[in-house]
């Protein structure tokens, strides 16, 4: 009977001292949410977790794939095929893409706007630090909803038009919005956009946002709500602070070597989360922006698999330093393309406005607001506001000046459709491939008659895809599927024509 | 000579005991087969109702002390019980009777072992005849078709690769749907047997039903597979044991018709797109616009990328083992070494197999041990990027799609790919990885368990099971700086790229189970036993690992330091990793069997569980099960019938799962939480980010099990099976919630929804023909089966339809799809079918798609087998069937993709693409504006298949040609695995659900043999 006792005791002992270590566990490393913010330091680590978050890579792959700026080139494996057909739809990468990283943005940015509610900064450097943290948190969640703005909203001009849910909170799990006016959303912009001018101290830092980058979103934001008194008042500001580039400056700002007209630009560099070469051919893209348009990097052998669309190419002359920063000098260029019978092999026209730096091929910052942007903004405002078209004229003969190293002849505009129409087709040139096409041309392209417009040399060998009307509904994204799953609601809502 | 000291002995041994005691005296005699007359070793002697007991010795003789009015029983394996009055005998000889019936007689129950007779759950044991010699690297492929409801699916044609196994359907959405692996009583990783040697296997039990599975409570929902070792036998010689084969794998083939350097070369110059138009940047007539001619089309060379990326792969496999035993202690060792090569190029595994198992008792036998232990340690090769479209990694992308006019001639070195880079020569891109890249795995993996039992009373053990699992990996990857890849992505500007990464992970597992045993039988019928249970697990997960940018080709070698480049300016920044997991649970259990003269019985087992996944929600949860029997050939009404087993049998209970991630151990540790983490962020500096929502209701996965079955055995058992049909239910799902993305997230798993599997499963063994003589011939066929349904219940959705998963009373994974309906004969573009059924060549991708009420998941599996035993020969045969099950062939719709053209290869189909109007084909035209534009049901097809996935010919020396030779037995045979396939699928292994571009299963045969000493 010893044995018995001693059994039974061992067996008791195991379930005494066994139980709790077996499962109460604690993993090491784990940070809980109460313990994550707990003075202004960690609020500055946190933001910069919400700039992470920041990405242009999904605008630049949406506005070349699908506009008239790249075209199929020799190594594709058949990336990005669907889209540049115009294929477009609630189940497409763009749509899912869009709708959910920016809402994943407002979110993480609102969590720290939250956090921050709980810390009260302990002296007036800390104060200083504090505000600057929150006005940045603020413009990045502005910045976010301009995006859902912009390509969620068929009209951003018209308030009453719908936009996308504001989310000034962070939602409960179950949360399941309708669509907001595009008014409201607006005034959520706004209001952020406000309080983050009021809050920042610092005024100029090329890779974080300082009083002249949110002034830039401010800009932005008016063009596409086509407010262009305000457009025109803060661009000439910006543009007085940031003069253009000359030619050197210029190509160095594409090596990262030069930030005199970078207003704003998101830093990417080696080792981050964007160090490599993320989805290609499709717009949820991440990775290195040169990705977008080769595997490997921006000469002929680089696995490219967008080149330049042959219409855009021809746009650009070659004393242009924008020819130069553009086009690899690796390409191979025929000027009887249009009769060849193999074009796809005999022009192969490289894109090179991402050639890498630090050492790695494709990976460049990402330029967010360049003040070449501001005058072209200030010049569509001049024709928008007073039919200004001697205004746009000389802002467009200046850009050129300064991009062909010599004066340029005085552009002259009969009416404003022409301006317009040229001020696209600057836009077209100096802001290719950052991804601006898409949106200019669902802002301006009425205007301007302006549409996709592809060389056919490039789209016949496609589908013959080579055309589409800025008034094409598919220049507003849909509600993805992914949301109307969760929130079934909303797909009562979709977008006109989907 | 025997004879007469036995009698000396017997003599004085009476002599010695009347002696010292009145009443008690020895027994002695010796134990005869009935069929051979010869003596029989090991034969348990017991006096009834007692625990004293000993066992013959070599020559069938025992001594046993025992009274006048005491009854000795003799018992053996495979032989009737026999039982003799002791009365005024001191001597007893028995002749002992085979008994056919009961040849698979224990089975394992929970924590216990019972006879067939006086269980009441649904077990199936695969003995060790089905599973040795068999040249799978892991035993557990060698399961498939062996037990009903057992699913095994393996995707990989890896040595040693994972297996997919499935007990009774798919129990589970995210979760782990694996039944819990136990050998010798130690819980074991269920993903990683490539280190374990088949041949130590002595039998292996699979536990379906609640009434077997419920007290394994919080790891057993999805059944249990028992695997015990070979063991030596108390008493026995020493017995050496040889088994070795060698074989030889091929790829199992494809039926896509991939065209031939001519074909493709002509279509190229038709398409005006590749070599044969002259524009291709490849190495083969690099473009100067001209076409090839048809003489020059005709002198193309054929290369066959298929057979030099995939290759006859060799296997050596040995296996010495020794066992022997003494009066109180046996002991199985046993050596192996196994050298298995993947039929795809830089694939295989070596590995070294040593086992020790020992058994003791102590004299009187109330103390009772055994000790297991298994050290392993494993090599192999294994590429990965398998199943990935990178042309520049993914060997069988390689072998599948390369184009023949590009040969292995036309490689010279990685440098000389640069330029032009060209998708074409993708088949040297991946030859130069061959070449240049290094990745291999080592193992170490060690099982221990212990067991002791002590009789505290005669109905009374108290014993203790610890088992502990230890895995160490140690992965070497390795990109040479001179490579393809190395200098593709360096650039010119970074000539020393390349990189190397090792990771060391470590994983220990605990088990232990404490318990104590009441067995009492009362008025000679009644028999009760109760068993309480303690059952405590810990597992612990450590990782570590660099990763290092940055290579001098001077100094390199793969898995040495020499070359690292110190990092300049972060470009070759190296990084390292480290990871500490824990995991444990605990539980406490108790199980209580009834019998009642072997005629009625009835099991009832309740289990507490807690986990630490749900520390912060639901830590504990109770399973319990109950079960009953009828034994209705026991009955006095069935004497006389050619019914000798009849037996019905009932469960009901339920069990958990609490892996409800399905990663293991340690997935999901905290899933209660929410959590920032720290680490990079923008331009690279350190950050304080979200990591985690926590879902504050996480709870197990519970299921629920009921299960109707019968057992029987007609003729003597020539007729022989059972059949079971089952439900289980499992509620609280742990899946995906779609979440609208306004709050940050898109979905949250949660526990949420029902899941049905519904089915029967049969096993049937019939022998057409028993030997009437020694060597005759005998005839033996079976069949398994499974059909199982799955059902969906409660879907998180608004209007119960979640895409990927399927639709309310819905089978799971069902298939949503555009349907595609053919070519428009007057276009040449694709036709699809909108939601009403009208035709159209623009559907809406979204809005059209349907149910298709198809899934990968089976409906029917299971498989036939023909054994034929004549003289000494022997033939075994088993075929495998699966049924119900649908696949998106997509390798096909590679081979079909008119856009590949001047890059890969193509299949012969696609000269039927529609060129004309009036073209009734079923390949679009290669311009067709929707070709790109949908995914639809085109390539969805049906991978049912019949397989002849087993078939051995053996024969087995006879004693008399062994004489004097040292040999006491001696095999000779061929074995064939996947021999032949009778599908119509078209790609290369209907049973991988592995997708695209994957490694299939092989074909091999080999050829062995087996000596005893």
């Amino acid at each position: 009977m010893k044995k018995f006792s001693k059994i039974l005791f061992v067996g008791l002992l195991t379930i005494v001292m066994g139980c709790n270590d077996a499962i109460d566990i604690r993993q090491p490393g784990r940070l809980d949410a109460l313990n994550a913010f707990q003075s202004v330091d960690d609020l500055q680590q946190g933001l910069l977790a919400v700039y992470n978050q920041w990405d242009l890579s999904p605008e630049i792959a949406l506005a070349s794939n699908f506009t008239d700026e790249v075209a199929v080139s020799f190594d594709s494996g058949g990336q990005g095929f669907a889209l540049y057909d115009f294929v477009l739809n609630a189940g497409s990468a763009a749509a899912s893409d869009f709708w959910v990283r920016n809402y994943r943005v407002n979110n993480r940015a609102t969590l720290l706007i939250e956090a921050a509610a709980n810390i009260t900064p302990e002296d007036a450097t800390e104060q200083a630090l504090f505000d600057d943290v929150l006005a940045q948190a603020h413009a990045i969640r502005a910045y976010a909803n301009l995006e859902l703005m912009t390509y969620f909203s068929p009209d951003p001009t018209d308030d009453s038009t719908l936009a996308a849910p504001v989310v000034d909170f962070v939602a409960p799990l179950d949360y399941q919005p309708l669509r907001n006016t595009t008014g409201e959303l607006w005034d959520y912009i706004n209001s952020d956009l406000t309080m983050a001018a009021s809050m920042i101290s610092t005024q100029s830092s090329p890779t974080f946002l300082s009083a002249d980058g949110i002034n830039a979103i401010r800009a932005r934001a008016a063009l596409t709500r086509k407010d262009y008194g305000q457009v025109a008042s803060l661009s000439s500001q910006l543009l007085a602070s940031y003069p253009l580039a000359n030619q050197a400056q210029y190509q160095l700002m594409f090596l990262d070597a030069d930030n005199t007209e970078v207003i704003f630009k998101l830093e990417r560099t080696l080792t981050d989360t964007y160090d490599g070469q993320g989805t290609t051919g499709s717009v949820a893209a991440g990775g290195w922006a040169g990705a977008r348009f080769a595997f490997v990097d921006a000469t002929i052998t680089g696995g490219s698999y967008f080149e330049m669309d042959r219409g855009l190419f021809n746009l650009l002359d070659t004393n242009d330093v924008r020819y130069d920063v553009s086009v690899a000098p690796s390409s191979i260029i025929n000027p009887n393309y249009d009769t060849d019978p193999d074009p796809v092999n005999t022009d192969i026209l490289i894109i090179q406005k991402y050639p890498g730096s630090e050492g790695k091929p494709l990976m460049n910052d990402l330029k967010v607001f360049r003040s070449s942007e501001m005058l072209l903004m200030l010049a569509e405002a001049r024709v928008a506001t007073n039919n200004d078209l001697t205004g746009a004229a000389t802002l467009i003969k200046q850009l050129r000046d300064a991009r062909f190293g010599s004066a340029q002849a005085m552009p002259s505009y009969g009416t404003a459709q022409e301006a317009y129409a040229a001020i696209l087709d600057e836009r077209r040139i100096e802001l290719c491939f950052e991804g601006h096409r898409y949106k200019d041309l669902k802002r301006l392209g009425p205007a301007a008659n302006r549409g996709v417009d592809r060389d056919p040399t490039d789209c016949n060998a496609q589908s013959g895809a080579c055309t589409l009307a800025a008034t094409d509904y598919r220049f507003t994204l849909p509600i993805p599927i992914i949301e109307i799953n969760a929130n079934a609601g909303i797909g009562g809502q979709q977008n006109p024509g989907y | 000579m025997k004879l007469k000291l036995t009698w000396l002995m017997t003599l004085f041994m009476a002599f010695v005991m009347q002696l010292s005691f009145a009443q008690e005296k020895t027994v002695t005699g010796t134990v005869t087969a009935k069929a051979d007359g010869l003596p029989l070793p090991g034969v348990n002697v017991i006096v009834k109702g007692t625990t004293r007991g000993v066992q013959t010795d070599f020559d069938g003789n025992y001594s046993i002390k025992a009274s006048a009015n005491e009854t000795l029983v003799f018992s053996f394996v495979s032989m009737k019980t026999a039982e003799r009055l002791v009365g005024g005998n001191s001597a007893i000889n028995v002749v002992m009777e085979e008994d056919a019936a009961v040849l698979d007689e224990v089975v394992v129950v929970g924590y216990r072992n019972q006879s067939k007779a006086t269980s009441s759950a649904a077990t199936v044991r695969v003995s060790a005849e089905t599973i040795e010699n068999r040249p799978n690297a892991s035993f557990v492929q060698t399961l498939t078709g062996q037990a009903p409801g057992l699913n095994i699916t393996t995707s990989t044609g890896q040595p040693g690769g994972n297996s997919l196994v499935q007990l009774r359907g798919v129990g589970s959405i995210n979760g782990n749907t694996e039944p819990l692996f136990i050998i010798d009583g130690a819980p074991v990783d269920e993903d990683n047997f490539r280190s374990l040697n088949p041949q130590d296997i002595a039998s292996i039990d699979v536990l379906k039903d609640a009434g077997a599975t419920a007290i394994y409570g919080n790891r057993g929902a999805n059944g249990v597979i028992i695997i015990k070792t070979r063991q030596g036998n108390f008493g026995e010689g020493l017995k050496v044991n040889y088994n070795g084969y060698v074989a030889y794998s091929t790829l199992q083939d494809n039926d896509y018709n991939m065209m031939n350097s001519q074909q493709l070369l002509t279509y190229e110059r038709d398409r005006g797109n590749g070599a044969g138009a002259g524009n291709s940047q490849g190495v083969f007539n690099p473009g100067n616009g001209t076409p090839l001619t048809d003489a020059q089309i005709a002198a193309a060379p054929n290369f066959d990328w298929r057979d030099f990326f995939f290759r006859t792969g060799v296997t050596q496999s040995h296996t010495l083992s020794l066992t022997s035993g003494s009066e109180n202690t046996s002991q199985f060792t046993s050596f192996g070494f196994q050298d298995t090569e993947g039929v795809l190029q830089d694939s295989d595994l070596k590995r070294f197999n040593l086992r020790t198992n020992v058994t003791g008792k102590s004299t009187n036998e109330k103390f009772r041990y055994g000790a297991n232990l298994s050290v392993n340690y494993s090599k192999s090769n294994e590429p990965n990027s398998i199943a990935s479209g990178a042309i520049n990694r993914n060997y069988v992308l390689g072998a599948y799609q390369s184009v023949p006019y590009i040969s292995i001639d036309d490689y010279t070195n990685g440098a000389d790919l640069l330029s032009p880079l060209s998708f074409t020569n993708t088949p040297l891109f991946l030859y130069d990885r061959l070449l240049t890249y290094t990745r291999f795995e080592e193992e170490v993996k060690a099982i221990a368990s212990a067991n002791f039992n002590y009789d505290i009373t005669d109905w009374l053990t108290a014993g203790v099971v610890l088992a502990g699992d230890y895995q160490s990996e140690f992965l070497t990857r390795a990109e040479h700086p001179a490579s393809f890849n190395a200098l593709l992505f360096g650039g010119a500007e970074n000539p020393t790229s390349g990189f190397q990464q090792q990771t060391t992970t470590r994983q220990f597992s605990y088990n232990q189970v404490t318990s104590l045993n009441f067995n009492k039988t009362f008025a000679d019928k009644h028999t009760v036993d109760l068993g309480l249970y303690t059952e405590y697990f810990k597992a612990h997960f450590r990782q570590f690992g660099y990763f290092s940018n940055g290579l001098d080709p001077k100094t390199f070698s793969p898995g040495d330091g020499s070359g690292f480049i110190a990092p300049a300016n972060g470009l070759f920044a190296d990084t390292a990793n480290a990871e500490i997991l824990n995991a444990g649970l605990f539980s406490y259990f108790a199980s209580l069997d009834y019998d009642y003269d072997t005629k009625y019985g009835f099991s009832a087992t309740v289990r507490r569980d807690a986990s630490y996944r749900f520390a912060g929600s639901n830590r504990w949860a109770t399973f319990w099960s109950v079960s009953g029997r009828w034994n209705i050939s026991n009955e006095s009404f069935m004497d006389g019938s050619a019914i000798d087993n009849l037996k019905l049998r009932a469960s009901y209970g339920t069990a958990g799962n609490q892996d409800i991630v399905g990663l293991g151990y340690f997935g999901g540790p905290d899933l209660t939480e929410d959590f920032f983490a720290t680490g990079s962020g923008y331009g690279n500096a350190n950050s304080i980010g979200l990591a985690q929502l926590g879902n504050r209701s996480l709870r197990w996965e519970t299921i629920t099990s009921s299960n109707i079955g019968v057992d029987f055995g007609v003729w003597n058992s020539r007729l022989r099976g059972s059949v079971d049909v089952y439900q289980r239910q499992t509620t609280d799902l742990f899946q995906s919630t779609p979440l609208s993305a306004t709050t940050g997230v898109t979905q949250q798993n949660a526990n949420t929804g029902e899941l049905y599997n519904r089915g029967i499963d049969f096993i049937v063994d019939y022998d057409i023909f028993l030997p009437k003589t020694e060597g005759g011939f005998k005839l033996n066929v079976g069949v398994v089966g499974n059909y199982n349904e799955t059902e969906l219940r409660d879907i998180p959705s608004e209007n119960g339809e979640i895409i990927g998963l399927g639709r309310e009373g819905g089978i799971l994974n069902e298939i949503f799809s555009l349907r595609y309906v053919g070519v428009n004969p007057a276009n040449g573009e694709l036709l699809y079918l909108t939601a009403d059924g009208d035709v159209t060549e623009n559907p809406d991708a979204d809005n059209d798609r349907v149910w298709l009420g198809k899934s990968a998941i089976p409906e029917w599996n299971g498989s036939f087998k023909l054994n034929i035993d004549y003289k000494n020969f022997f033939l075994q045969t088993q075929f495998n069937y699966v049924l119900g099950v649908d696949q998106f062939d997509f390798d096909y719709s590679d081979a079909i993709n008119t856009d590949n053209v001047s890059q890969f290869n193509l299949s012969t189909d696609v000269l039927n693409a529609w060129s004309q109007p009036g073209d009734v084909t079923d390949i679009p035209s290669p311009s067709a504006a929707n070709r790109n534009s949908f995914a639809s049901d085109r390539f969805l097809k049906s991978a049912d298949f019949l397989r002849l996935r087993f078939a051995s010919f053996g024969y087995n020396v006879p004693a008399k040609f062994l004489e004097n030779t040292g040999l006491s037995n001696a095999r000779v045979y061929v074995n064939g695995e996947n021999l032949f396939t009778w599908t119509e699928w078209r790609g290369f292994d209907p049973s991988s659900l592995g997708g695209q571009r994957s490694y299939p299963t092989p074909k091999t045969i080999s050829v062995g043999f087996e000596l005893g000493f």
